[in-house]
Formats: structure tokens, sequence, C-alpha cells
């Protein structure tokens, strides 16, 4: 079927009609032929109805008239009465019914002729009766005449019954055969309508299929379509154009998202016009013109958007005309290019800066061609550092600024960056223009410039900082060798407190070898209860930065490998790299200094105590020694005084030995008492002015013995830090002597100097008196020893052994040079 | 002059014979009290003891520092000490030059501190100063009377 759907719907249509015409045409041919029928039924029925309704009455006739007959009771006449009434209308309605039927119209008429007979005949009986009486009656009766009659009525109307019996049947298969006919047509119409119900549905059911499934197939492309207007960024819009003004006619909803007002609101004539920018509505204004002589637009402007700010948006329009050439609508559509124009913006401001990062970037930066090797750009710092000119530089290849003998290296990496396509990197020798040749790190990334295939190359020079490396690596070495040969331990420690170093002295102390130890945490040098505190501290350090035990020297417990505890001194630097803090610890076991400082103790409390008793000592010394010899001295000045007279010369003598003796023995006694007090005193530190002290000094001597004619030489300012009174003793003992020992020098000649000796800086006496043999300059010192007899010079071999244990006590020394008679010189250092 | 009492506390018998010899020979003519130890001195410049009976009232009290039961230092400072006796001339004679002998001495009070040399003829030259100073020169405190 190539006919159209509507065609055969229209066919369907036609051949549905013509069955139900033809249907219904047979159904009241049917239906009347029906009626007409059962009206002939009806008719026969009633015919035969009445047949017998007056066949029965002139039965009841004849009875009744037999009964008066019989009895001659009038009572029995009654039906013949009423027989004899209704007979005639019976007979007349039979005639209308029967009308159309000659041959019962006939027997009707025959009817109609002997019934009225019969009844005449019992007229008459009933009149014999009544006037003959009964007998008579009764024969007339006999006669038979009566029933002769009766039997043709009968006769007749039985035959009138067949015949309606006969027109009955004729006229009931007439019936049944139109109502067959009818069923057939109606079955038939009703078997034809139908299939054609189930064909147009079947038609139907497949065109509304395919129509579904057309719909279903449209129904996303026009979603997909909707979305893509809602959610396009492009408003699209129409205006109705008359003469030369518009009225928006349509625009898409997104117009919401790009102006913030509804659609309503977008469709006022006015809108427009209103929220442009009124700095360029002239502009705009003045371009659509061009819309009609062009036929589109394309334009830029700021519009206002429903909250304030302006937007930068795009219209393109175009004009639609008529067939006559008329102008009808515009449409267009438009965009907001805000977020483009910032981004061009931006793009230019990026492009600036990045032009400016290359040109006033600190390190020379350069970009050359990955063919030919020749310099594309270079930038400000490059010509400063490479001595060129920027136009020289341009005029040379990168391999112009390397020694000849790496241009082959060079090379070969260009090339293989160039096929790698990666960034290069990496350190170079660099050949400055007057020929310096400097080390360079090098930062290079491919790009393109100026549509050659290019790289971009910054440069730093190294030089500097690779001596600074290489001294920086033998310091450390130097350190590192210094810490391997070190005697104490050095370990260095993290920020986390663990073990980045650990010497082979720490190795001898803890009992670790370096690699078991480094990244262990150096808790495991300590013993358990210390600890927490080593813990604390460390964080309190790194959160703070106080510090309990950097930078100083502390005495801890440490714990070796085997468990056991030690005493050791540590001393802690921490030090910081960037962000990183570490600690360099230097320890030592002390256990030894420990005992010896415990040594020390006892020793000096035994010291001490000695002190003590050789205080009570010299006191008793110089108490109870000194008072026997004054009763010594001043008994015997008594014997010389009240008894000289009884004594002889000689007598007198040995008294005169007796007090030089113990005048003697008075002196040697306090100058053991001064020496004793050297010793013990406490020595007190003050500024001293030596040359102040040698002056006082030499003018108590010289006023002592005023004859004596000395020449004092004092060098001046003689500053040292000492015990003021103990150098002074020192001094006097020194002066003395020379004062003592140039008594028979002729001018005598006497000097306090200083001198440098050994590096030290050295005080002198110089005299030039009696001298000494150097050979005996051992004894100088000794408490008691005398390198003159007393007879020579007086004295008691004790000042000396002062000046010696007053010098040593300052940490100095002191020593003699001398010949004899030629003078002495007593040096000595504080 | 006469009755100007001099107290020597001294243990030592030959110090004592000395010092009256060197007294004696520089004219000095004044009674001498010896007390032996330092409770002997301080019962004769107190009036207690055994002085308790014939009370002394010495001018000068010429003090050795090492005595029996108490020593010298401790006679000074009970003698400044008290009201009484607290401006009484005290002149330590005595063998020690102790520098701490003398400070303390001077530090408690005393008027001078002389050291007995060991010669005789010196000691009687520091003995005659002492007796000129002391008992001629110096004009005492009013006696007795406490300032």
């Amino acid at each position: 079927m190539t006919l159209p759907l509507e065609r055969k719907i229209q066919v369907g249509f036609g051949l549905a009609l013509a069955i139900v015409l033809v249907v219904g045409a047979a159904a009241l041919r049917s239906t009347t032929a029906t009626v007409e029928s059962a009206s002939w039924v009806a008719h026969t029925l009633q015919v035969r109805a009445d047949l017998e309704a007056a066949f029965a009455a002139v039965i009841d006739a004849e009875t009744g008239v037999r009964g008066y007959v019989i009895t001659g009771d009038s009572a029995y006449l009654a039906p013949y009465d009423s027989a004899r009434a209704t007979l005639g209308p019976l007979l007349a309605q039979l005639g209308t019914l029967i009308a159309d039927n000659p041959v019962q119209q006939h027997r009707l008429d025959s009817l109609q002729t002997l019934i009225p007979i019969r009844f005449e005949r019992l007229q008459q009986t009933i009149g014999v009766r009544r006037t003959r009486g009964t007998v008579a009656a009764g024969l007339a009766v006999m006669s038979g005449e009566g029933k002769v009659l009766t039997d043709r009525i009968r006769e007749l109307i039985a035959g009138m019954r067949d015949e309606e019996g006969r027109l009955l049947a004729r006229r009931s298969a007439t019936l049944a055969a139109r109502t067959r006919e009818v069923r057939i047509a109606v079955a038939g119409g009703t078997v034809l309508t139908l299939g054609l119900a189930v064909v147009a549905s079947l038609l139907v059911g497949r065109e509304q299929a395919r129509r579904r499934q057309a719909e279903a197939a449209l129904r996303p492309t026009q979603a997909r379509l909707e979305h893509v207007v809602a959610s396009s960024t492009v408003v699209i819009y129409g205006n109705e154009v008359t003469g030369s003004s518009f009225s928006p006619n349509w625009v898409s909803e997104n117009v919401t998202r790009l102006t913030g007002y509804e659609v309503a609101a977008a469709m006022d004539p006015a809108w427009w016009l209103e929220h442009l920018h009124p700095d360029d509505r002239a502009r705009v204004l003045a371009e659509i013109p061009a819309l009609f002589t062009q036929g589109r637009l394309t334009t830029e402007y700021r519009f206002r958007h429903a909250d304030g700010s302006y937007r930068w948006v795009r219209d393109e329009c175009r004009l639609l005309r008529d067939a006559s050439g008329t102008p009808r609508e515009v449409v267009g559509a438009w965009m907001d290019i805000t977020e483009h124009q910032r981004a061009q913006h931006a793009l230019r401001e990026s492009e600036e800066r990045h032009r400016l990062l290359f040109e006033r970037n600190p390190l020379p930066a350069w970009v050359f061609d990955l063919a030919t090797l020749k310099f594309l750009a270079v930038n400000d710092a490059a010509v400063r550092a490479y001595g060129y000119s920027r136009d020289e530089f341009l005029a040379m290849t990168i391999a112009d600024i390397r020694p000849p003998e790496d241009v082959p290296a060079l090379r070969a990496t260009v090339a293989h960056t160039d096929a790698s396509g990666g960034a290069g990197g990496g350190t170079w020798r660099h050949r400055k223009k007057d020929g310096t040749v400097i080390e360079v790190e090098i930062t290079a990334h491919p790009l393109a410039y100026g549509g050659r295939r290019a790289e971009l190359v910054l440069a730093q020079d190294i030089t500097e900082r690779q001596r600074a490396e290489q001294a920086l690596r033998a310091s450390e070495e130097r350190f590192r060798a210094l810490a391997a040969s070190a005697n104490d331990a050095i370990v260095s420690a993290d920020s986390a407190g663990r073990i980045t170093y650990f010497n082979p002295g720490a190795e001898r102390l803890f009992g670790y070898a370096a690699t078991e130890a480094t990244g262990q945490p150096l808790t495991i040098l300590m013993p358990e209860r210390f600890q927490e505190a080593h813990l604390a501290g460390l964080a309190r350090y790194l959160a703070t930065g106080e510090a309990h035990v950097v930078g100083k020297t502390v005495e801890l417990a440490g714990r070796t490998k085997d468990g056991r505890e030690f005493p050791l001194e540590l001393s802690l630097a921490s030090w910081k790299r960037g962000p990183d803090v570490g600690f360099t610890g230097i320890l030592r076991d002390i256990t030894e200094r420990r005992r010896a400082e415990a040594e020390i103790k006892a020793r000096t409390a035994q010291l001490e105590a000695a002190n003590k008793e050789l205080e009570a000592f010299s006191y008793s010394v110089s108490h109870d020694l000194r008072a026997p010899l004054r009763s010594i001295d001043g008994f015997s000045q008594a014997l010389q005084e009240d008894y000289t007279a009884r004594l002889d010369e000689e007598g007198r003598s040995h008294l005169r030995r007796v007090r030089a003796a113990t005048q003697r023995m008075a002196l040697l006694i306090d100058d053991l008492l001064h020496l004793a007090r050297v010793s013990r005193a406490e020595l007190r530190s003050a500024p001293v002015d030596l040359s102040t002290v040698a002056q006082g000094v030499v003018a108590e001597l010289r006023q002592r013995e005023p004859r004596r004619a000395v020449e004092f030489v004092c060098v001046d300012q003689a500053r040292v830090r000492g015990d003021p009174a103990l150098l002074r003793v020192v001094l006097e003992n020194l002066l003395g002597n020379a004062w003592k020992f140039t008594a028979q020098r002729r001018p005598a000649r006497i000097e306090f100097g200083v001198s440098q000796q050994d590096g030290a800086t050295a005080y002198f006496v110089r005299d030039n008196g009696a001298g000494f043999d150097m050979a005996y300059a051992e004894k100088l010192f000794g408490a008691f020893q005398r390198l003159h007899s007393a007879k020579e010079f007086e004295g008691t071999g004790i000042g000396l052994a002062t000046v010696q244990r007053i010098v040593h006590r300052h940490g100095g020394r002191v020593w003699a040079e001398s010949a004899v008679d030629q003078g002495a010189t007593f040096y000595f250092t504080v | 002059m006469k009755d100007k009492v001099i107290l020597l506390v001294e243990d030592n018998a030959d110090d004592e014979a000395l010092t009256r010899r060197a007294l004696a020979k520089n004219n000095i003519q004044n009674a001498i009290v010896v007390a032996h130890d330092g409770v002997e001195a301080l019962d004769c410049v107190f009036g207690t003891g055994s002085f308790k009976e014939a009370p002394v009232a010495p001018v000068v009290v010429l003090l050795d520092l090492k005595l029996p039961k108490i020593d010298g230092l401790e006679v000074l400072r009970r003698i400044r000490a008290d009201t009484r006796t607290k401006l009484l001339p005290v002149v330590i004679l005595t063998s020690s030059k102790e520098e701490k002998d003398v400070v303390n001495g001077y530090g408690l009070g005393a008027n001078s501190y002389i050291r007995k040399p060991v010669d005789f003829g010196q000691f009687v030259e520091a003995v005659r100063q002492l007796g000129l100073y002391w008992l001629v020169l110096n004009e005492p405190p009013p006696s007795g009377t406490p300032s």
C-alpha cells in the first residue's frame, strides 16, 4: 500500500459507510417485513379466533334451545339470545378481516347465509315448543334439518380456519426467510465492519507508534536545543522593525543571566537604550544605520546589569527583509564579553610583566635559536655581565661566548636538547668579551620565539660560589679531620635530637660504632633519668630559643653501650642552617678529673689544717721564742751595767757576744715569721705601680743611710696587677740587697726597669755591686742560703727566699744574672 | 706623779723584771701593780677579787696579749665595754707583731701598740717614751666619770 495514510483513512471510512448503509437498509427492510408478517400472523389468529367464537355461539344457541325444548324453562334460552346478539358483529368483523382474500370471502358469504337460516330454525323450534309443546318441538329437532345446517356451518368454519392456517404457515415462512436474510446481512456487515475496524486500528496504531517514535526522537533534540539556548551565554533576540523603529518581539530566557532582568522587562521597547552605558550610547546609535545599509552589524558596548554594574557585551545582529525588500525584523545574538575584555587586559599586562621579567632580570638571560645557535634576544644583565653590547650579542651565536674547547660539547648538548625538546641546564664555562672565563650555572627552557624553535637561558655566575664551596669543602675536611682525630667525643644531632655525626672519640667513649649511633636519638647516650629533661630542654630550645645548656659547659652523666654510667663534661653549640637547627657537642669523660678534684679537695683541706697549725706555730714562735731572747739580752745588759767592774775584759767580750747572738737570733725569727706570713697570707689582686713602690723603697733606704750616695734609675709606670703589700716586700728585698751590695762602690748605681725576656714582661733590679758567682745561682733563693759571709754583708739569707715565694705565688718566676764584682741583675715576672 | 699607778699585765717574770728595770732606768717612780693573768688584770681594774679590799685605780695599763686564763685582747674588750674604764689608757706591750694582733688591738680601742724589742736598750728607750707620754704629757680622762 503506497497510499498516504490520510487516503487510506478516507477509503476506510468510505467502505465502512457503505457497509453500514447496506446493513442498515437490509435491517430496515427486514424489520418492515417482519412487522408486516407479524401483523399478518396476528390477523390470521384474529380471524381464527373470530371463527371459533362464531361457531361457539352457534353451538351455544343450539344447546340452549335444546335445553328449553326439553324443559320448557325459558332460562335455557339465554345463551341463544346472547349468541344471536354476538354473531352479527362477529361476522361483520370477519368480513373486514378477510376482505383481501376472495376465497375466504366467499366462504364467509356462505356462512352469513347459513347462520341466520339456522337461527331461524331454532326460532321455529322455540316457537314449536311454546306452542306445541315438547314433543312437537322434539320431533322438529329430530327431523335433523338443524343438524345438517350446523354441520354445514362447521364445515365452512373449519375450511376457513384451515385456509387461515395455510396462510399463516406461508406467511411465517416468508418472515423466517426475511429474518434469515437480515441476519446474514447484519452479520456480514458486522464482520466486514469489524474487519475494517481491525485494519483501521492496526493502521492507526502503527501510525501512532511511528509518531511516538518520531516524537521521542525529537524530544532530546528539542531539550538539547532548549538547554543550549538557556545555558548559552549568548542571548538570542528578535526585534520587529517598523520603519526605523524597533520593538522587541522575542528574547531568549538567558537574558536574565546576562542582564539580571526578566524576559518581560527585556521586552520593554525602552529597556535596551535605557541600560546602554551613557558613554557608549551615541557611538552605538551612530552605528545602527550601517545595519540597514549592510544588513548586519557587530558592535560592543557596556550594558548596565540589574545589580548596577556595567558588563561589556558584544551584539551581533542581522536585518531580515520581506520579499519586497522592506526591513521586517532584526535578529541578533548578544554575549557578555566582560571576562574576555578582562582577560585581554590581563594578558597584555602579563605579557608586559614577562617582558620586564626578562629585560630586568638581575641574572643574564637570552634566547637563542636552537637551529643556528644565534642570539635572538638578550637582557640588560647579560649586556652588563658579558661586556658585549646588545647589537654585538645579536650578531653572535652562543658558541662565541664559550672557550673554543667547550664548543663541541655545547653543540652536542644543544642537539640533544633540540631532539628531546626538554629543558637544558648544568654548569658551563662562559667567556666574556674581555676574555675572562667564568663558571655559570645554566637554566634553560625551550620556547617558540618568533616562530623559531628557541631556548630561553638564564645564566648565573657561580665562579665565586664555587670558590667559596671549595673553601668550604676544604674547611669542612679540616674540621672533619680534626673531629676524627680529636681525643674528645664529638657528636652532632639534628633538631629532632637524632645523631648525625659520631666521631671516633665518641665511639671510644660510648662504645657504639658511628654507623650504629647515627640516626639514633641522643637519649641512647644518657642515663634514663636525664632523658626527660633532655627532651624537654630540646623542645624548649626549638620553641623559644631559651638555652640552658647551649653555649655552656656543663657536667652531666653519660651511658655507654653496655650500660655503664660515667660523669662527663659537655660543651654544646647550636648552629642554624636555613630552617634547620643542629647541635654539636664535645664530650669528655671526667671520671679521672672528678677523682683528681676529690683528691685536691681532700689535700686542700689537709693543707688548710696544716696552715692553721703553722699559723698557731708562728704565733707561738713570735711570742715565745723571743721572750727568752729578751731575757738573755736584758739581763746581759744588766750584767754589763751593774757588774762591769767585776768582769775582766774577756768576760765583757763574752757578754757582748751573747748580746750580739741574741740580736741575730731575733732577726732570724722575724725573717722566718715574715717568710711564713708571705707564704700563707691571702693574695689580693689590685693594680700596682711598681715604679712608685720602688721609688718609695729607695727613699726609705736613703733616709736610713743618708750618707750613702747611690744613683737610682727608675722606669716610669711599671704597672702590674698583684698584691700591693707583697710586691712591696719583693722590691724592698731586691732594692735592699742592691743597696747593701753596692756599699763598696763609688759611685753606686741601682736601676729598676722593664725588659722583654722570652716573650714575657720581666721587671728587674740591677746594681753595680759585688755580684756573685753564677755557679751558686741555684742556692740563691733557698732559705738561709747566703753567698756572702755575715762579716762581708749582714743578712739572714731569707730575703730572696721570700722574694721567690711571693713571685711564685703571683704565678711569675724570678732569676738572677751576675758575675763576681760585675754587679747583679734580678729579674721577676708577675 | 708617784700616785699614778701603772698596771703591768705580764705573766713572764723575766719580762716583769726587765720592764721594772726599764721603768726604773727612766726614773719612773710610779707604783707598779703587776697582774699575772687576765683575771687578775680585770680584778685590779674593776676592784674585784684580790683587789676588792685594796682597790687601785691605774692611770695606764701595760697589757701583754699572751696571757693565761683570759688573753690580753679579751681583757681589753672588757675594759672598753665597761663605762667606768672605757676611757682608761691601755698600751699593748707584746712580743707579737702579727698584723692581726695589731689590727685587733687597735680595733678594740688600744691607745698604743708597742712591740717589745729583743734589744734591751731599745726596750728601755720605748719604755721611756711610753712613760713620758702616758704619765707626763697625757691629760688623763676625768677619773671614774663616765662620759
